[in-house]
């Protein structure tokens, strides 16, 4: 009696299964889009120059009005404002980037910079410190540093893909390869250029490998919206695809999926969505890598919901990751990179505790 | 007593030159050195300064003053150079930067039996005190005692010309992308109070910090004092004008020092110390 009720309930179970994963997923994602404004309200309302809260929303309805008599509406307007939204955005691609990697090698430890955008783009910004010197001068508000390391990341790509051709395809192992092998040349040679460099060209590469979001302001928010906007909007179109993909490279071409069609696709948006956040905020951790993984334990591998969660929770860790590297040890900041490990860290560990079982599929 | 003296003469032998280097370590050469290597540009320069420039066989990259320092033979860069280039030039002494050459590289040279002089200049007085010590050990005692009273006296006489009752706000400025400063560890911050100013981030917690636009404008500070990456002035000191309600800007206080005269700690400090004073001097 008793077993049989057990094969019962695990019967229905198997049947209704998707139901409450949905509803669940569902949950997720309104929590999340909760969360984002509340974000944007914190980072506006914490700096250096303490503003209440009282304060903080009047100067926010200056800012937006156009107005810029008083201090506080230019702290708000001209330097938070610009700044959370880039992170916002640059943590949403991020995390996006990484599901969608992630997803595409079907590796868990697949993060964006795997297919070298990341080491390129450290290796093109170099490159800029130690040959432009004082040439500080810039293109639609990027300085020549990111520039060359949107440029060095978009051909550290191209390079890596076109390695990974052959005859009969793109191979992912062999794209993983090659990732891993141009990293590393990237890596080399961008050490051999520190012997070129002198003490400040030094300590501005490595400021600059750390990440930060301080070059924030409404130019460069721009040009980051008219390149991210599309990459967020079109990865969460490749959520069948990359579901089918998740059984197998022949499975989803017998599912009538356009294999090599999504791989090429899949590598341009995720190439220039990484170019464009590495080349405004530096190579920033942990993200890409670690976001996904916490959203899938609380809602399942299923692409669909997974996706647009990812941009909602990418986002808000960084904001909450850029407020915190702000105020800590005001008035210095800290790399917003070391942060985002330690406030992710702990919460993606305590997920990973209660799941053991958790896995890829 | 007597025997005590003996033993202590009998010990380091009579002619011996004993110095205290900056790790507290005594430096004994039995001779003044006549062949040196210089491991950092600073104390390439410092040793011209001390008058024993003739006896420099080897230096790192970017020692390029003096004129005559470029053409010393190189061992490699401040960071990692070749130990197998240095021991060929036979140097009877090595001048060693702790924070810059690493101070784990000692052992190597005792094991060799090369002297090593640790240098690690964190005040203003110890440019004079380098200087100093190096003539000691080269022998050129009388041209670095000239030149270590010159910069004393230029400093002090600075000092008791631009003593303020009420001392402005400096902020420094290295760089502008990222924005970064330094503390009050720094030599800057010793350069300002000469001046009769002070560092508005002298409590920032490390040397050279990154910081943001918004704490400056927190701190509000009565300069801005900044050095681009040479002898020009950066284009980027004029962005602060797009933020009219700082004091600096509205009184146009937007200075520029070229980075050698206040980040090397040498005798060009002394022309740095001038134009700080100078430039600080015209505020308020």
């Amino acid at each position: 009696m008793r077993a049989s009720g057990r094969a019962g309930v695990s019967t229905i179970s198997a049947a209704v299964l998707p139901a409450p994963r949905t509803l669940r997923a569902r949950r997720v994602i309104l929590a999340l889009a909760a969360l984002l404004p509340l974000c944007l309200l914190l980072s506006l309302g914490s700096g250096a120059v303490n503003l209440g809260v009282a304060e903080s929303l009047s100067a926010l309805y200056q800012a937006i009005a156009g107005e810029k008599s008083s201090q506080a509406a230019v702290i708000i307007g001209q330097i938070r404002l610009p700044r959370a939204l880039l992170a916002a955005l640059v943590g949403g691609v991020l995390a996006v980037t990484g599901a969608a990697t992630q997803g595409l090698f079907r590796n868990p430890l697949a993060d964006p910079s795997l297919i070298g955008v990341t080491a390129g783009a450290s290796l093109g910004a170099s490159l800029a410190i130690v040959s432009a010197g004082t040439f500080t001068a810039g293109l639609l508000g990027f300085s020549v540093v990111s520039l060359g390391a949107f440029v060095g990341g978009l051909l550290t790509v191209a390079l890596v893909y076109r390695l990974a051709q052959s005859g009969s395809g793109t191979s992912v192992a062999t794209m993983l390869l090659a990732g891993i092998a141009v990293t590393a040349l990237a890596g080399s040679v961008g050490s051999l250029l520190e012997y070129q460099a002198s003490n400040e060209m030094l300590r501005r590469i490595s400021l600059w490998r750390m990440g930060g979001l301080d070059g924030a302001n409404y130019q460069r928010l721009l040009v980051a919206a008219l390149v991210c906007t599309p990459v967020l909007a079109a990865l969460p179109r490749f959520a069948i695809p990359l579901n089918a993909m998740l059984l197998g490279e022949s499975e989803a071409r017998h599912l009538g999926i356009d294999v090599d069609r999504v791989k090429w696709s899949l590598i341009v948006w995720v190439a220039v969505g990484v170019g464009t956040c590495v080349a405004l905020a530096g190579t920033i951790a942990f993200v890409g890598l670690v976001v996904p993984h916490i959203v899938r334990l609380m809602i399942g591998p299923d692409h669909r919901p997974l996706l647009p969660a990812c941009v909602l929770a990418g986002a808000c860790l960084l904001l909450l990751a850029d407020t915190l590297a702000r105020t800590l040890m005001a008035p210095a900041e800290l790399p917003v990179g070391v942060v985002t490990a330690l406030v992710g860290v702990p919460f993606f560990v305590s997920l990973l505790r209660r799941r053991h079982q958790y896995g890829m599929q | 007593m007597v025997a005590a003296l003996l033993t202590v003469v009998a010990q380091t032998g009579l002619g011996d030159i004993v110095v205290r280097d900056f790790a507290g370590r005594d430096v004994r050469l039995a001779a003044p050195a006549q062949r040196i290597v210089a491991l950092a540009p600073h104390i390439t320069e410092n040793v011209f300064s001390a008058g024993a420039g003739d006896r420099l066989v080897g230096a790192v990259a970017y020692s390029d003053y003096p004129e005559q320092a470029k053409a010393v033979p190189r061992v490699g860069n401040f960071q990692s150079w070749s130990l197998e280039s240095l021991v060929a030039l036979q140097p009877d002494l090595v001048l060693l930067w702790s924070s810059g050459n690493g101070i784990d590289t000692l052992p190597v040279f005792d094991r060799l039996g090369i002297p090593v002089f640790v240098s690690e200049p964190r005040k203003l007085s110890d440019v004079a005190d380098t200087i100093r010590k190096i003539g000691k050990l080269a022998g050129t005692r009388a041209v670095a005692e000239a030149e270590a009273r010159r910069i004393e006296h230029t400093l002090a006489t600075l000092g008791d010309e631009y003593r303020r009752e009420q001392p402005v706000s400096v902020f420094y400025q290295i760089w502008n992308e990222p924005l970064q400063t330094v503390n009050g560890e720094h030599l800057i911050s010793q350069l300002m109070a000469l001046c009769g100013g002070y560092n508005v981030f002298a409590d920032a917690p490390s040397l050279a910090p990154k910081i943001n636009i918004e704490s400056v404008l927190a701190r509000d500070p009565d300069a801005i004092v900044a050095s681009g990456m040479d002898t020009a002035r950066p284009e980027w000191l004029d962005d602060w004008r797009g933020y009219p309600s700082l004091i600096a800007v509205r009184s146009g206080a937007l200075f520029f020092i070229p980075p050698d005269h206040v980040q090397r700690p040498t005798a060009r400090v002394l022309l740095g110390a001038r134009e700080l004073c100078r430039q600080l001097a015209t505020v308020k």
